[in-house]
C-alpha cells in the first residue's frame, strides 16, 4: 500500500506556498503567457490561412492547403522537436535567449510558442473556414449588390457574422492549448509541468506533485470556462432584449446596451 | 385611348436603361436564358412573371452582374455590365469596376438578407459609408430621411431579429435606396412574407414607382395592376409576352400564359 505523501501534496497544492517555489511560478506564468500568445498567433495564422484556401488564387489555395496538411497531420510533439532542434542545426534560427526588461524568454520557451503557434493556426484555419462558409451566401450578395468588393464584404459583413461561430470553438481551443503547453516539456522549456518534472526529480514523490499539477491545470481551465461563458453570451445581436420582454410581457421592445464583443468587433 | 402606363411603355424616344442583347446563359446543360433582347426604358415600372425555372431570377441577378451570362450583351445607362469588350472577346471587368457599376443598382431580396449584427439604421448608413464614402453623420442624416419614407424611424436601434418579416422588407428597400440608385432590381420581395404583412412592403414600392425605373420579378397581380406599366411573361428562358398589365390579363397571346395567369389568379 501506498503511503499517500498528504504534507508534500499540500504544500505543491496550496498556491501561497506552492509560489514560493520559483520552478512553480514561473512556470505557471509561462504557461499562461505562451497559452495566450500562441492561442492569438493560431487565431491570426488560422484566418489568414482560412483566407487563403478560399482565395481565387491558386498558389495560395495551394500554400495555405499544404501548411494545414502539415501541420494538422503529423504530431505536435514531432513539430516542436523539428522546429527547436531543426531550425537550430540548419543555422536559420538559434534560438538564443530575449531579454524584455526582467523577463527572459529562453530559446525553448521561443521554439514552443513557435510550435503552438503554428500548429495551431492550421486547426484554427478550419475552424475559421467554417465559420466563414456557415454565413448565407445571400449576405455576401447583398453586400456587393450594395456596391462593397470581395473584400468590403468579407471584413465589414462576413467576418463579424462568422466570429459568433468561430468563438466557442476558438473558446475550446484555448481550453486545449493550455494543457496542450505540457508537452513543451520535452524541449525542457521552463512551464508549469517542466517546473513540477524538476522537483520530482529532487524529491521524487510523483504521484503527490503531478496530481498538485493536474489541479493546476484544471484551475487554469475552470476559470477560462467562465471567462468563456461570459464572451459567448456577449455575442447576441438583439436577442437578449426578447427576455426582457417576456419577463415585463410589455410590447416594447429595448435594445441592449453594446458588450464587450461589441467593443471588440465593432468598436463601439 | 392610351393610358399613362401604356404612353411610358410606348414611347421609345425615352433614354434605354437596362438594354439585353442576345444574352445567353447556361447552367450545366440546362439552358436558362435564351437570346434575350429587350430594353427597359427609364422610370419604367416592369414585373416579369413566370413558372418557377422560367429564368426570370436569373435574368434578373443578371443585371447587377451576380449571375455572369455566356454570351451577349447587358448595358446599364449605357454601360456594359460586368464585362470588357477587346477584340470581339468578352472580359470579365476588375471586381473594382464591378463594384462601382452595382452602386448604381439596387437590389432586394426574397429574404431580405439585413445584415444581422447590425442594427436597422446601421443597415442603411453601411454602404454609405463603406461605398459612397459620406461622413457618418450624413449618412445618418440621409438614413433617417428614408426610415421615415418607409414608417419605421421608431425601430431605428432595433436588431433585424426584433423586426418583422415586413418590417425587414422595407428597411431592406431603405437600404438600397440609400445607395441613390438609378435602378432597382426586385427579386419576388413578398414571396417569404406571411400575408398579412405584404401590403405593407408594396406599399412602399408603388411609392417608388415611377421616380425610379424599377424591374420586379414578382406574381403580386395586385402590385403589377397597380404600379406596373409593363409586363414580362418568361418562360423556359424565352420571353413570351411582352406588353401592358391590362393586355395581359385580359388578352393573354399565348395558351401558356392563360394557363399560368389561371394558376396564379385564385
Amino acid at each position: 500500500m501506498y503511503n499517500f505523501d498528504w504534507g508534500t501534496f499540500w504544500n505543491y497544492l496550496w498556491p501561497v506556498t506552492a509560489l514560493q517555489n520559483p520552478l512553480i511560478r514561473d512556470g505557471l506564468i509561462v504557461t499562461i503567457y505562451v497559452s495566450i500568445l500562441a492561442q492569438l498567433a493560431g487565431v491570426i495564422l488560422g484566418l489568414f490561412a482560412a483566407l487563403g484556401r478560399m482565395s481565387k488564387y491558386s498558389i495560395l489555395r495551394g500554400i495555405s492547403g499544404a501548411y494545414i496538411l502539415f501541420f494538422r497531420g503529423t504530431p505536435l510533439l514531432v513539430q516542436m522537436m523539428l522546429l527547436y532542434y531543426g531550425l537550430g542545426v540548419m543555422h536559420i534560427y538559434d534560438f538564443p535567449d530575449i531579454q524584455l526588461g526582467f523577463f527572459t524568454i529562453s530559446g525553448a520557451i521561443q521554439a514552443g510558442l513557435l510550435a503552438l503557434s503554428v500548429n495551431e493556426g492550421a486547426y484554427m484555419a478550419e475552424i475559421v473556414r467554417a465559420g466563414i462558409e456557415s454565413i448565407d451566401p445571400g449576405q455576401t450578395e447583398a453586400a456587393k449588390s450594395l456596391g462593397m468588393t470581395s473584400g468590403q464584404a468579407m471584413r465589414r459583413i462576413v467576418l463579424p457574422q462568422a466570429v459568433k461561430v468561430i468563438i466557442p470553438p476558438t473558446g475550446n481551443e484555448f481550453n486545449n492549448m493550455m494543457k496542450t503547453t505540457s508537452i513543451m516539456v520535452v524541449i525542457s522549456a521552463g512551464e508549469l509541468f517542466f517546473g513540477f518534472t524538476q522537483i520530482n526529480a529532487r524529491i521524487f514523490k510523483p504521484f503527490e506533485l503531478f496530481i498538485a499539477a493536474s489541479f493546476y491545470y484544471l484551475a487554469l481551465t475552470s476559470i477560462w470556462s467562465l471567462i468563456q461563458k461570459r464572451i459567448e453570451q456577449s455575442t447576441e445581436w438583439g436577442y437578449s432584449s426578447k427576455k426582457v420582454n417576456t419577463i415585463q410581457g410589455s410590447g416594447t421592445k429595448k435594445t441592449r446596451t453594446p458588450g464587450v464583443f461589441d467593443r471588440l468587433v465593432r468598436g463601439h | 385611348m392610351l393610358t399613362l402606363e401604356s404612353k411610358i411603355y410606348k414611347q421609345t424616344d425615352l433614354p434605354v436603361v437596362v438594354k439585353f442583347e442576345k444574352v445567353n446563359k447556361f447552367f450545366g446543360d440546362l439552358h436558362v436564358l435564351k437570346d434575350i433582347d429587350l430594353d427597359i426604358l427609364i422610370n419604367q415600372v416592369l414585373v416579369i412573371i413566370g413558372p418557377s425555372g422560367s429564368g426570370k431570377s436569373t435574368l434578373l441577378r443578371s443585371i447587377n452582374h451576380l449571375e455572369k451570362v455566356d454570351s451577349g450583351h447587358i448595358f446599364v445607362n449605357g454601360r456594359m455590365v460586368g464585362y470588357l469588350e477587346k477584340d470581339g472577346k468578352l472580359i470579365e471587368e476588375s471586381e473594382k469596376n464591378i463594384a462601382r457599376q452595382r452602386m448604381q443598382i439596387g437590389m432586394v431580396f426574397q429574404r431580405f438578407n439585413l445584415f444581422p449584427h447590425l442594427t436597422a439604421i446601421e443597415n442603411i448608413m453601411e454602404a454609405p459609408i463603406r461605398v459612397r464614402k459620406l461622413k457618418k453623420k450624413q449618412a445618418e442624416e440621409e438614413a433617417m430621411q428614408l426610415l421615415v419614407r418607409i414608417g419605421l424611424t421608431d425601430k431605428r436601434d432595433s436588431y433585424p431579429n426584433q423586426l418583422s418579416g415586413g418590417q425587414q422588407q422595407r428597411i431592406a428597400i431603405a437600404r438600397a435606396l440609400a445607395m441613390k440608385p438609378s435602378l432597382m432590381l426586385f427579386d419576388e420581395p413578398t414571396s417569404a412574407l406571411d400575408p398579412e404583412m405584404i401590403g405593407e412592403v408594396l406599399d412602399v414600392m408603388k411609392g417608388l414607382a415611377h421616380e425610379t425605373t424599377m424591374i420586379v420579378v414578382s406574381h403580386e397581380m395586385g402590385f403589377a395592376r397597380a404600379a406596373a406599366d409593363r409586363m414580362i411573361f418568361m418562360d423556359e428562358g424565352v420571353i413570351i409576352e411582352d406588353t401592358t398589365p391590362v393586355a395581359l390579363f385580359s388578352n393573354p397571346r399565348e395558351e401558356r400564359t392563360r394557363l399560368f395567369l389561371s394558376k396564379i389568379l385564385h
